[in-house]
């Protein structure tokens, strides 16, 4: 396929090549810069700005024409051959703009951001690396490219988490963030291997394009197999490469599936491990705003539109069941959270739970295009937290305050103090919840719909999911609109416990406005659709459409939006009461509800009891048997031998060397005694051979 | 009547009077005395067996022969024991040991 390449095409692989290579090659000169280095910043910014460029070439030349795909032989492992190249479709060229569109705003928001930090450098080499990995990752064809950069993603997560590492929080945050994902590509790796023997290709076109092997697949009769019958008549067959199994027992299929879905849940913080993501906000907040709320986390959502092919109904319920319940669960923490960028990430979470749900129900370009809609205004929120938590780092340092500058209780009235960022907050906010004229309200009602539709005739149980959304989306309403009353309106309540406070609050330099507000122009909907009300005319639904069985005409498109817009607007104007009019109608903080939530349900204790501390307890028995039992055995061993040697040295000092010195002795005495008639003394000679003469004498007298 | 066993009697004391004195003696002079005495005996026995012999005198000969004999050996001692005390300033012969194995 890649002999017939048009010189459009040829233009188009080269322009993709360049916008991903141009961070890697940022972050390559600036680890050789300084440390220090000022021009790290603005290194980075112009590769982003490049790539972004050449995003939108890329975009423009594939957006609903036909996809490119070419490759090339990576290496040759006997007779199998592992391809590299570039898959560009809709799904790919649009996450390749998105994440460079996000990023080029937070790099330059970075810029001013970072400024006094000392590893100023460092942190933009860090985030180049990650923009490289995260384009990468989402223009390669091949699975096994996927899970390298997969890797690395998470690999620069992990160093910008723990950016600042001489913080214990910081260092514990990116442990746990790795720890969690690491789970995550355990079961991608499994999923990875499982599908290479079934099919023998790590290509991720041949496995799940249009006329992949894996729509072909089915299970019958516990094989997990090829079904001829679901082949259209068009293809007649299915070629395999060989070495392929082509039929392997069922479970395997349920295994790869169990598989992927952990790995979506690591990296996209699904309900069991989604602990990492709150406790990751421990990196600056740009870092949070690119990574933890833009871009990263949607990779999960993202393996799931690359994979969708491989999960049948059954998995697809359950993964509703999940995306619902993280998506609920996530939303009821943040009602209580006070730590500003807390209730950012599980709300984070919680949409996240959203795109999963979308994925699950079958309403696969909903929730990709809420993952892109998504993505803007939950940058623009952590941009906006990152201005306010900026201008509170100030007025702590301004007047020696001891506070947490993450802290909303101690905020408020911030709105004509910073009005700019109140501004786009409240687009954001707006677009977070869902009501019309924002681009959220677009993607999320196209799930809730969705929902409903796909409920439509299955068991009453099932209708749980979609109701749960509905609640959730309310809940949505609450927690955000808590956020910005207290943050923006009512009195500046830092200032009520220190009347003495000197405030000059800002909006901040240009690289603060400039990335808001263009974040903030892509919240709104005409950059997704020119029918605000209405999801089905957006270009972003159409292209990534692959369901083909529209039916626009359910009663649900009307019920729905008139409900979630209704009741959200009931649920602000509540919010309004509490915490502006400060109303007696505040809520007690000592049931059971408010400690679960407030507790964050509990997760992160449980997972401590359940997990950390018998691995830990584990791990300390092991240490005591190693250093006792096994220790103690070869100290056994060592002075066994040592006791055996000791003897021997014995042995051969007293009784070997011994019989030697008694053989001397004795010879040496012998000696001595003749030798004592050799006095020199010529009376002696004469008197010895007298005694001896006389003894001859006798002795042959007596005999 | 002298007999010969008289005579014999009286050579074994001398003979024994000479070797106690070469053994015991801490003088060479005396030692040589001894020798003397012990040369004596000898002479002695052969003047007294003479008697018997069948051939007439050839004892009192031989004796007399053995008596210059012993004056030319005394004579050759005496000369030795006068080096020996040049060198070691000595003639006691338990000092003069150098004839011992090293």
């Amino acid at each position: 396929m890649n002999n017939t390449l048009s010189h459009t095409d040829t233009s188009i692989i080269i322009c993709t090549i360049a916008a991903v290579a141009l961070p890697l090659f940022a972050a390559v000169v600036n680890f050789c810069l300084p440390v220090k280095s000022k021009v790290a910043g603005w290194v980075s910014t112009l590769a982003i700005l490049l790539g972004c460029v050449l995003s939108a070439k890329v975009f423009a030349g594939v957006w609903n024409s036909s996809q490119i795909h070419i490759k090339e032989v990576w290496f040759t492992i006997g007779t199998t051959k592992v391809y590299a190249g570039i898959l560009l479709n809709n799904l790919s060229v649009l996450m390749l703009l998105l994440v460079s569109l996000i990023a080029l705003p937070v790099h330059v928001y970075s810029t001013a951001y970072m400024k006094h930090d000392e590893r100023y450098g460092r942190y933009f080499t860090y985030l180049s690396f990650f923009c490289f990995s995260m384009l990468a990752l989402v223009v390669v064809d091949n699975l096994v490219l996927f899970y390298g950069f997969w890797e690395l993603v998470g690999f620069s997560s992990y160093l910008l988490i723990g950016f600042w590492f001489t913080r214990d929080k910081a260092v514990q945050a990116n442990k746990k963030a790795f720890i969690m994902n690491r789970i995550g590509d355990i079961g991608l790796l499994s999923a990875i291997i499982i599908l290479f023997v079934m099919y023998g290709t790590f290509d991720i076109d041949a496995l799940f394009g249009h006329s992949g092997a894996v729509s072909f697949s089915a299970i019958r009769e516990g094989q997990w197999a090829i079904a001829l019958d679901l082949l259209p008549k068009s293809v007649g067959s299915v070629w395999l490469p060989s070495g392929a199994k082509g039929a392997i027992p069922a479970v395997w299929q349920y295994v790869a599936v169990a598989g992927i879905f952990l790995a979506v849940a690591a990296k996209s913080a699904q309900f069991p491990l989604h602990t990492w993501l709150p406790d990751a906000m421990e990196g600056p907040t740009s870092v949070s705003a690119l990574i933890h709320a833009a871009t990263m986390v949607a990779a999960g959502v993202f393996l799931l539109g690359r994979v969708y092919p491989m999960f049948n109904g059954t998995e697809l319920t359950i993964l509703a069941i999940i995306g619902c319940f993280t998506a609920f669960m996530a939303a009821t923490i943040a009602l209580t959270q006070n730590d500003l960028k807390r209730v950012l990430a599980y709300s984070t979470i919680s949409q996240l739970g959203f795109m999963v749900l979308g994925m699950g129900v079958g309403a696969y370009s909903s929730s990709l295009f809420h993952l892109a809609t998504h993505a803007f205004f939950k940058c623009l929120l952590f941009l906006v937290a990152g201005i306010v938590i900026h201008q509170m780092q100030h007025v702590k340092e301004d007047n020696n305050l001891d506070i947490d500058p993450q802290d909303i209780l101690l905020m408020g009235g911030l709105r004509k103090k910073i009005p700019l960022t109140f501004m786009v907050a409240v687009i954001a906010g707006l677009a977070l919840i869902g009501l019309p004229l924002t681009s959220g309200y677009l993607s999320k009602d196209g799930i809730l719909i969705q929902a409903f539709e796909w409920s439509d005739g299955k068991s009453v149980w099932l209708k749980i999911i979609p109701v749960t959304a509905l609640i959730t989306s309310w809940l949505t309403a609450f927690y955000v609109a808590r956020l910005i009353f207290k943050v923006f309106f009512g009195d500046f309540r830092l200032q009520n416990i220190h009347p003495k406070l000197k405030l000059h609050l800002t909006d901040g330099g240009w690289q603060y406005k400039l990335p808001v507000v263009l974040l903030a122009v892509c919240c709104l909907f005409p950059l997704f659709s020119f029918n605000p009300f209405s999801y089905e005319t957006s270009w972003l639904f159409k292209g990534l459409n692959i369901s083909r069985i529209t039916k626009f005409e359910s009663i649900y498109h009307l019920i729905i939006p008139v409900l979630v817009n209704g009741i959200s607007l009931v649920v602000l104007y509540l919010a309004y009461a509490i915490y502006v009019k400060q109303n007696s109608f505040a809520f007690s903080q000592t049931g059971f509800f408010y400690r679960l939530s407030y507790n964050q349900w509990y997760i992160d204790k449980i997972y401590k009891r359940v997990f950390v501390k018998p691995v830990l307890g584990l791990g300390k028995t092991l240490f005591w048997f190693d250093k006792n039992i096994i220790d103690g055995f070869v100290h056994l061993l060592t002075n066994m031998a040592g006791c055996v040697a000791r003897f021997s040295a014995w042995a051969d000092k007293y009784i070997v060397d011994g019989f030697l010195h008694l053989l001397a002795a004795i010879v040496q005495s012998i000696g001595n005694f003749a030798r004592k008639f050799q006095g020199g003394k010529v009376q002696y000679y004469l008197f010895s051979m007298l005694v001896i003469v006389l003894a001859l004498f006798l002795f042959k007298i007596l005999l | 009547m002298i007999t010969l066993t008289d005579f014999l009697v009286v050579s074994v004391a001398l003979f024994c009077i000479g070797l106690y004195m070469i053994i015991s003696k801490r003088n060479a002079i005396q030692i040589l005395i001894g020798i003397e005495l012990i040369l004596n005996a000898a002479i002695l026995n052969l003047v007294a067996f003479g008697k018997h012999d069948a051939v007439n005198n050839s004892g009192q000969i031989f004796a007399l022969f053995a008596i210059v004999l012993a004056a030319a050996t005394t004579a050759v001692a005496l000369a030795i024991i006068l080096n020996v005390y040049r060198k070691y300033k000595t003639i006691d012969p338990d000092k003069i040991n150098n004839l011992k194995d090293q």
